[in-house]
């Protein structure tokens, strides 16, 4: 016999429950995540196929319950965040935290299950790394929280590879390091312009600590990187033409942006023009990337 | 079987009627979830059945 609560607010709901995985987030991880698997080399089964994916998303929506979980008290006093079931009162912490680990166990076992246990291991760890390293431990300790915690966004392209091929080779390797290096330009640009709203929860944010002229040098730097690393798979002869003449396009938008990031002095946020851009075309950029990978792997396999 | 606790009291007619409303929306969501995940199991384990034969 179970006791239930009693007050109809703390019961929640099944929309603040799919609200807690975080689904615009989980859209950029499920499209990721099928490049990757559409990208490797060798078939996988349908059922087996999207049953990876599936995976994938709920470990991704376990994260963001473990996160917003751990993170109640600063999502509270951030204008972006507070309208999240557990800040606004509509579900108590025991359910996220019940909730994002029961969908973790279940993603990693349904993974290892129906899929492969190499592709099950790397979920695993990312769901680790983005609720533990990144989540406990970085996001309120260094101003490095977001280049260090982009990792765990990087890995289901990964994921996806691994699902089909069974191991991890260069190739993904790539992948994974062109999220790792967009996510910093990609993070920095929101933070300078919603930088206010860091302050005030007291979280490390480049813009925060370092300043604005030092976090958009780093961004002009980091979409060198990126730009490197998006280039490469052509460069060695892993990708067609598609690929490489879109990655060659998308990634010098991408660092003329930055480097206008870079030259800007604005201290409005109102103001912040070409952060907001970056910020906006950082999203075409990476969709765009993965799109053309696909493209490329379908035209000249 | 599950009661509500003794602060139940306190409830209101109204809070009751929306407490039950999001147990019953839950419940129907849960048997739609475990129906798909039946059906999901049941091709994943045909595939698995056959990749190993062939």
């Amino acid at each position: 016999m179970t006791t239930a609560s009693t007050s109809p607010y703390k019961l929640a709901s099944a929309r603040d429950l799919f609200a807690l995985t975080k689904p615009r987030v989980m859209s950029l991880v499920i499209f990721t995540a099928i490049c990757g698997l559409m990208a490797a080399p060798g078939s996988i089964h349908p059922i087996i196929g999207f049953t990876a994916i599936l995976a994938i998303s709920l470990g991704a929506g376990a994260s963001a319950a473990l996160n917003q979980w751990y993170e109640h008290d600063i999502d509270a006093v951030m204008k972006r965040t507070a309208g999240r079931p557990l800040p606004a009162g509509r579900m108590d912490r025991e359910t996220a935290l019940h909730f994002g680990v029961g969908l973790s166990v279940f993603s990693v076992l349904l993974m290892g299950v129906a899929v492969n246990w190499l592709s099950a291991a790397i979920l695993a760890f990312s769901i680790f790394f983005y609720a533990v390293i990144y989540t406990i431990w970085l996001k309120r300790s260094t101003p490095q929280n977001i280049v260090i915690g982009g990792a765990a966004g990087a890995f289901p392209p990964v994921i996806g590879w691994a699902a089909v091929t069974g191991d991890v080779t260069l190739m993904p390797v790539l992948l994974f390091a062109i999220i790792f290096f967009w996510t910093p330009p990609h993070f920095w640009a929101l933070a300078l312009f919603v930088n206010s709203d860091y302050s005030k929860a007291g979280i490390p944010m480049m813009p925060v600590v370092a300043g604005r002229k030092s976090t958009r040098r780093q961004i002009a730097g980091y979409s060198l990187i990126l730009t490197a690393c998006a280039v490469a798979p052509f460069a060695m002869g892993m990708t067609g033409a598609v690929y490489g003449v879109t990655a060659i396009v998308l990634s010098l938008a991408f660092t003329l942006l930055s480097f206008r990031v870079g030259v800007s002095r604005t201290e409005n946020p109102s103001a912040m023009q070409a952060e907001k851009h970056l910020f906006k075309f950082s999203i075409v950029y990476l969709f765009a990337l993965f799109a053309a990978l696909v493209a490329d792997r379908m035209i000249f396999a | 079987m599950s009661k509500i606790d003794s602060k139940n009291a306190a409830m209101t007619p109204e809070e009751q009627k929306a407490y039950q409303a999001k147990q019953k929306q839950r419940a129907a969501i849960m048997a739609g979830l475990l129906f798909f995940l039946v059906v999901l199991f049941y091709f994943i384990t045909f595939v698995k059945i056959n990749s190993s034969i062939s």
